[in-house]
């Protein structure tokens, strides 16, 4: 009973049964009433060994404190620690991945080497942000996958409930249908009202074994997650065409026949001094883009150009 | 260009009405080629007495001295009564059918050719003295050869000249340079490129990159990616006409938005997307970047993949309403024969 209390306000869980105890990162408790006292001004600090809290990382304890903080940071550190198997060439390297992060949890846990560790953890966070970032958005991936699937279970209990309820209605109005028969016969008929009662009760007992040997059809097995997987998947994606290799692209001048004299090249423009008596751009055209070169040139591309018509 | 007349054609079916012209499938009599007739609608009366609709003038002057393997090619100019006609050859798809094709997959090969198909266009165009400036997937026409050719020059306009303003009022808004959207008046071929940047954007992702919903959404699209220019970053941005200043962004580095793809195309990307339009690259500098050059190389025309052809019947069978509409009105009208085109 000691270790189920509030180490603030000393309540336990034998004096006030509906004792909530919450839990922050560093996994030290308080009650619930405690977190809200000590919340009551704003941003505080744990009392036990007085890291900054939020409020919003309280949760309600559901482990013993130190499980509690171990799960939080193996939350934290998977995060960004999110390598699969697949992301390493061999057996060995990946199991010295999963050791590496159960070292950096355990030393977390029990606060051996923090600053070191952090350190290792930053540096790792340095070095792999882009597959981290990568790897995040596949497992979202993946999430979306489980979610299609569990989309399309869903549709099929559905389908297979509304089955069950016309099968039952169905049962029902024969079931209503046979007897206003049997009435009908009894008011109607000339023979032994005994015996058609009797005739009624053996037919009545055939259709309920009936409907006991043919229960509604078992499309379970037929719609297995693990076949509705593979084929909802490949339906998804389209079968990459095979890569046939034509040449490299190689850049060259495209040629325009100028019927002229030779002009400087672009880049000449302005080392040749052609700009010096032109206007320069004002700062607004350079803005948009305009440049006075570009004008010069096209100024002389266009005087030379078809001067020898023939 | 020999003279023609409309008598050299045959219409074969009704390809798709656009806002200036209606474009038809047709038959050449004399030589059996396939062409496309695009016959450009003579609008408004008001409209009509100021002469030829003027993208149809653009088109014409322009297109006349062109001729390069990947800008298509102008083949005839007819008139007919009071109608001007175009004649085009024949291109099957285009880009935005391609890219909204479900069941094509787009190899980093395929978008490598159709870039460099693209940048060659233009790259031919920019040193005619050309800006496009309407450059989108649906005008980027791809043939069953798998030649892409830069079509609808009904934009386009000579640029280089110091005294000359043009309008910013250019480009499909999802391709629009933040130059043109802050008003620009004087701006070069920088705006193409961008739109190349976009294009090639949505050749990864399958869908528009930057579709904003208005001018300013617009550029709140670009600068939540890119980052909000600063006088250092875009020098005498504040100068701009139409210059609003944006609340600022971080940017976001194109790695991160385009995780699968290889470094060298972020590199091109980044250079496409540069917000100053003085950083930004010309179609001849992004050609020479390595991704180009580098592997995996362009897939080969004839391999590139092409949308299921729908049922040729289809589009000739049942014209939009609009075009029905007017038929009628052209058939009621007393003695007015309805136009051959």
């Amino acid at each position: 009973m000691e270790e189920d209390g509030c180490p603030r306000c000393k309540t336990t869980k034998y004096r006030n049964p509906s004792l909530k105890l919450m839990v922050n990162i560093c996994g030290h408790t308080l009650c619930e009433n405690c977190v809200e006292l000590l919340f009551i001004k704003g941003a505080n600090t744990c009392p036990e060994c007085n890291i900054p809290l939020r409020r919003n990382n309280f949760r309600v304890q559901l482990f013993d404190p130190h499980v509690e903080k171990e799960l939080d940071i193996r939350k934290r550190i998977l995060k960004d620690f999110n390598k699969k198997e697949e992301d390493f060439a061999t057996l060995e390297e990946h199991n010295a991945y999963l050791e590496e992060i159960e070292d950096i949890i355990f030393n977390l846990c029990h606060d051996i080497d923090i600053l070191e560790t952090n350190k290792r953890i930053e540096q790792y966070k340095k070095e792999n942000r882009e597959s981290i970032v990568k790897n995040r958005q596949k497992i979202s991936k993946e999430e979306f996958e489980l979610e299609v699937i569990l989309e399309n279970e869903k549709e099929i209990s559905e389908v297979r409930n509304k089955e069950l309820t016309v099968i039952q209605e169905n049962a029902k109005k024969k079931k209503t249908l046979e007897k206003e028969k049997l009435i009908d016969e009894l008011m109607f008929s000339s023979g032994d009202a005994k015996s058609i009662v009797q005739t009624y009760a053996e037919k009545m007992e055939e259709d309920k074994k009936e409907l006991d040997l043919a229960p509604p059809p078992p499309k379970l097995t037929k719609f297995s997650t693990g076949i509705r997987f593979s084929s909802s998947i490949q339906q998804q994606y389209l079968p990459v065409p095979k890569i046939d290799e034509g040449p490299i692209f190689i850049y060259e001048e495209p040629e325009i026949e100028l019927y002229g004299p030779n002009i400087p090249r672009y880049e000449e423009i302005s080392e040749k001094n052609y700009l010096k008596h032109i206007r320069q751009e004002n700062q607004t055209e350079r803005a948009g883009g305009f440049q006075s070169k570009i004008a010069c040139y096209r100024a002389i591309t266009e005087a030379m150009q078809g001067l020898y018509p023939f | 260009m020999a003279p023609s007349s409309y008598k050299k054609y045959e219409k074969i079916s009704f390809l798709g009405e656009g806002q200036f012209a209606m474009v038809y499938k047709a038959r050449n009599i004399e030589t059996d080629d396939i062409v496309a007739v695009k016959k450009i609608k003579l609008g408004s009366k008001e409209e009509a007495r100021d002469g030829i609709n003027r993208t149809a003038l653009r088109e014409i002057k322009l297109l006349q001295e062109l001729s390069h393997e990947n800008v298509i090619g102008l083949l005839d100019v007819f008139g007919h009564k009071s109608n001007v006609s175009l004649v085009f050859e024949f291109i099957d798809t285009d880009l935005e059918i391609i890219i909204k094709d479900q069941k094509i997959v787009l190899t980093p090969g395929n978008i490598k050719s159709y870039l460099i198909q693209t940048l060659k266009g233009l790259e031919y165009l920019h040193r005619s003295w050309i800006m496009h400036r309407d450059l989108k997937p649906n005008n980027l026409l791809v043939n069953s050869a798998g030649i892409l050719k830069v079509g609808d020059f009904g934009l386009a306009k000579f640029y280089g000249s110091p005294s000359r303003i043009n309008t910013h009022q250019v480009v499909t808004r999802w391709y629009r340079a933040p130059e043109l959207l802050f008003g620009a008046r004087h701006y070069a071929t920088g705006v193409d490129i961008w739109a190349v940047g976009c294009i090639l954007a949505e050749l990864l992702l399958r869908v528009p990159f930057l579709p904003g919903d208005s001018d300013l959404n617009q550029l709140d699209r670009i600068f939540s990616v890119f980052g909000t220019p600063s006088e250092e970053l875009w020098p005498g941005v504040k100068l701009l006409p139409d210059y609003i200043q944006f609340k600022p962004y971080p940017a976001i580095p194109l790695k991160e938005i385009f995780t699968a793809c290889s470094d060298d195309l972020i590199e091109v990307a980044d250079k496409m997307f540069s917000l100053y339009p003085m950083k930004r690259c010309t179609a001849t500098e992004a050609l020479k970047m390595p991704y180009f050059s580098n592997r995996p190389p362009p897939t080969e025309g004839s391999k590139l993949p092409m949308p299921v052809k729908q049922s040729e019947e289809e589009p000739s069978g049942k014209p939009n309403l609009k075009r029905k509409l007017l038929d009628q009105i052209s058939d009621s009208i007393p003695g007015k024969k309805r136009l051959q085109f």
